[in-house]
């Protein structure tokens, strides 16, 4: 006990010393980084939301924040100097360890705004924190995903490319014209204008199947055209076909009735076959 | 099988030609030649159309020329389509709101084909020479 009121008699006398210092260095430190934060995000307002702006506002955050830290610690009593050094030091190691250990720190495979897919998810990007992920899929729906569970799943970023190859599969019956088919689907996905010239609309006869023979349009779209693009060119495929008289293939079973040939088969047979496997 | 400019033959020494000298061509070339010259690919598709004025007609783009076109011509032509199905009323009464001749264009502003028929559509058609038709004249009947 007397340990403590020895400890509370100090500390009474050193606020009674320094007690004006410290709250005036704490008013400036307060007041200080509100005006900083006030003036940041007038910067964001005003610049343009692209990567330079962003970069340039995080930069005068970070300066003016090292100034009123400053200027908190010389109203404590520190000399300006000593903190400009202190402050460079940290900044110069943090900055290091940033750049050298960055390949090294998990972060996102995506930004805000990208298209993503992780795990059965698929949606816009729309905030990121330190504990989850806002996803907003096409339906309408906000998921606040955990930041563990993307990073633990496989995420497909739309974004990370700005083209991407677009599946046409089709099947026609067996007594079509197998070349006109093929030159009305590359036609299809050629005169569309979405579809890109480099590498071109390519169609090849992917497989002799049971009911049908199965052709595969491929052409390459802009990431961001890709859904709207692959509706129309399904709904084109379909009525060029219609009007160039080719039949698609559908399930079929062929069934010969031959009754002239049927041969005597009598059911018992069959049951006593059965029995008498033994 | 046929299309028209081929032409089958019986004797193979009918194809055969200079075949170690004469003119080559790359690979390369010949892409090039066909993307520029097999099937042309529009940049865009508008909706033309006309308004009556006093003195005749004036001509008319949605989206404007100055926006960019629209990418996909089964949206332009369903576009054109609902515009045609939104000012029958007018083109009846003879509205001067009405509008005529609505057509899908593409970015040489050329009327284009509807992917449907493969043929021209023209909604609510008029010459403007004091009567207008009263149907579309492709008409498909697909929508």
């Amino acid at each position: 006990m007397p340990n403590v009121s020895t400890r509370l008699q100090n500390l009474s006398d050193v606020l009674t010393q320094h007690g004006t210092t410290i709250a005036l260095s704490l008013a400036v430190l307060i007041a200080g980084m509100l005006l900083v934060r006030g003036i940041h995000k007038g910067l964001l307002k005003l610049m343009p939301t692209n990567r330079f702006g962003v970069i340039f506002c995080n930069t005068v955050y970070s300066i003016l924040t090292m100034i009123v830290l400053i200027a908190a610690a010389t109203e404590f009593g520190a000399k300006p100097l000593n903190e400009l050094r202190g402050l460079s030091i940290i900044t110069l190691v943090v900055l290091g360890l940033v750049i050298f250990m960055r390949p090294f720190l998990p972060s996102m495979p995506f930004k805000v705004g990208n298209t993503i897919k992780a795990g059965d998810l698929l949606g816009v990007v729309e905030g990121i924190t330190f504990l989850n992920t806002r996803l907003r899929t096409f339906d309408g729906k906000t998921f606040f995903v955990p930041n563990h569970k993307i990073i633990n799943e496989i995420v497909i970023n739309y974004h990370f490319t700005p083209t991407r190859r677009l599946k046409i599969d089709v099947g026609i019956q067996y007594d079509q014209n197998l070349v006109k088919a093929k030159q009305v689907l590359e036609a299809v996905m050629v005169e569309d204008a979405r579809v890109k010239n480099k590498p071109g609309p390519a169609v090849y006869v992917l497989n002799l199947a049971r009911d049908s023979v199965e052709l595969g349009g491929r052409c390459w779209v802009q990431n961001k055209e890709y859904w709207i693009t692959r509706c129309d060119l399904l709904e084109k495929t379909k009525l060029r076909f219609d009007r160039e008289g080719i039949k698609f293939a559908f399930p079929q079973l062929e069934l010969h009735y031959n009754p002239g040939h049927t041969p005597d088969i009598d059911p018992r047979d069959n049951v006593l076959a059965g029995t008498n496997h033994n | 099988m046929s299309w028209p400019g081929l032409t089958t033959i019986d004797r193979i020494a009918e194809c055969e030609g200079d075949t170690l000298g004469g003119e080559q061509m790359k690979i390369s070339e010949g892409l090039n030649i066909i993307s520029t010259g097999w099937i042309r690919k529009p940049k865009g598709f508008r909706v033309r159309f006309h308004k009556p004025t006093e003195t005749g007609f004036k001509v008319g783009y949605s989206p404007p020329l100055d926006d960019a076109p629209m990418a996909s011509d089964v949206t332009a032509r369903r576009y054109a389509w609902k515009l045609w199905q939104a000012t029958q009323k007018e083109v009846e009464a003879n509205s001067p709101e009405a509008i005529y001749n609505i057509v899908v264009v593409d970015d040489l502003d050329r009327p284009f084909p509807s992917y449907a028929t493969g043929e021209l559509e023209r909604y609510n058609p008029n010459n403007f020479d004091g009567r207008n038709e009263k149907k579309a004249k492709k008409d498909d009947g697909t929508d």
